[in-house]
């Protein structure tokens, strides 16, 4: 059923055909694609058929008065002749929807989840020195803070990219970081 | 030796890497612009209220944006091609050394005064002291003098290596059966790191190379080696 209804959305027959015709019975009729058939596209603006095929009586009357002086049509006969012509306006067609907040909330709760699976890996997975299942092993001695400060120490020692990089950052008359 | 999770070239330590560091600033300018460009083209595309199906013969169009692109490849290659010959120019070297690869260490021989062979491998991590670069450090540097140029004969004893030392610009395979010539000059004293740079089985990853580049005067004095 939402499905019917969805498709109907869609207007084209590029999706199941006979789900599209379902949708429209008293309107559509013609399903091959080499008939004229209606469309409302913002770069189609003028469909090949009208949208009602088959006019009931009052709008038969209407189709007559208009072979007359449009000025003598009230506003209501006006908007009664362009909806027998076109199913929905320019406005109707572009409207937006509320889609993107779907997708966007979708694309959240996703990326939520991970966030959720990389917990579980840092505490399970990533080596530690507790007690709890590990299964990468420990981490190298070089990561202890100690080691790095000795390493860091050396590399300023040893200039390392002293132009635009480590050691250039480092205040040696201070001996501290530059600010 | 790059610092943790650094993205950027390493400071240059000889004249040709100066050179590869400003010509990659340049190539990445124009790769930002033509990638800008292609970013704001593709969303005025996603974001445009025109409908006009019906366009084509746009020939005025179609000449600028090929004799463009050619352009900007001219601009690209010529500053390639001038640092290329670059480092191909007669400098008549001062010192040869020979770098040979093996699975999974260095051999270093200095012999153009003597002869002084050694073998180049990594530290293992318990021998190493704290403060030590894990997976850097060796046990026999190549020591070399500063400002002056200095020849590499680069080759393997067994199975495809590369010797590189991305500070001073340099990365030679080392193939076996074949002799690779390479050629620096250092421009500052340091110590320098390198890594295998073509997959050689099980320990690629831990067969570093280490230069130690000293002033002239105490490289002459003798002391080749350092632990």
């Amino acid at each position: 059923m939402l499905a019917t209804r969805v498709f109907s959305l869609v207007g084209k027959r590029a999706i199941s055909t006979s789900v599209c015709v379902r949708a429209h019975e008293s309107v559509v009729k013609s399903e091959d694609f080499s008939l004229p058939a209606y469309m409302d596209r913002r770069d189609h603006p003028l469909p090949e058929v009208a949208h009602v095929k088959h006019l009931s009586a009052s709008q038969k009357a209407l189709k007559e008065k208009e072979k007359a002086s449009w000025s003598s049509l009230s506003m209501d006969e006006k908007v009664e002749l362009y909806r027998i012509k076109f199913k929905e306006s320019f406005a109707e067609m572009n409207r937006g929807s509320n889609e993107w907040k779907t997708v966007v909330g979708g694309a959240m709760f996703f990326i939520g989840f991970t966030a959720l699976v990389i917990m579980w890996q840092k505490h399970y997975v990533l080596p530690h020195n507790l007690s709890h299942t590990v299964v990468y092993g420990p981490l190298p001695q070089s990561f202890d803070k100690e080691w790095v400060a000795k390493q860091t120490k050396r590399m300023l020692d040893m200039k390392v990219n002293p132009i635009q990089g480590l050691a250039s950052k480092w205040d040696y008359e201070k001996n501290e970081w530059k600010k | 030796m790059a610092h943790a999770a650094q993205v950027g070239l390493q400071d240059a330590t000889s004249p040709i890497m100066e050179e590869l560091i400003t010509f990659h600033d340049h190539a990445l300018m124009i790769i930002f612009l033509i990638s800008f460009l292609v970013l704001y083209a593709l969303f005025l595309t996603l974001t445009t209220k025109l409908t006009n199906t019906n366009i084509s013969d746009a020939q005025e169009m179609e000449t600028v944006w090929t004799i463009l692109p050619a352009i900007i490849l001219v601009l690209i290659a010529l500053p390639s091609l001038r640092i290329l010959y670059m480092t191909d120019e007669v400098n008549d070297p001062s010192l040869t050394i020979k770098s040979i690869g093996h699975q999974w260490y260095w051999t270093y021989e200095y012999t153009d005064y003597g002869g002084l062979i050694f073998n180049s491998y990594m530290l293992p991590p318990l021998f190493l002291e704290p403060g030590d670069l894990r997976l850097l450090d060796v046990d026999n540097r190549v020591v070399l003098p500063i400002e002056a140029p200095i020849r590499m004969m680069i080759t393997s004893q067994d199975v495809l290596h590369s010797w590189a030392v991305p500070t001073l610009g340099l990365k030679t395979d080392a193939i076996p059966g074949r002799l690779n010539q390479t050629t620096f000059t250092a421009t500052r004293p340091g110590v320098y790191y390198g890594q295998c740079s073509e997959i050689c089985g099980a320990n690629h990853s831990f067969m570093p190379i280490v230069l130690e580049l000293i002033p002239l005067k105490i490289f002459e004095m003798g002391p080749v080696f350092t632990l």
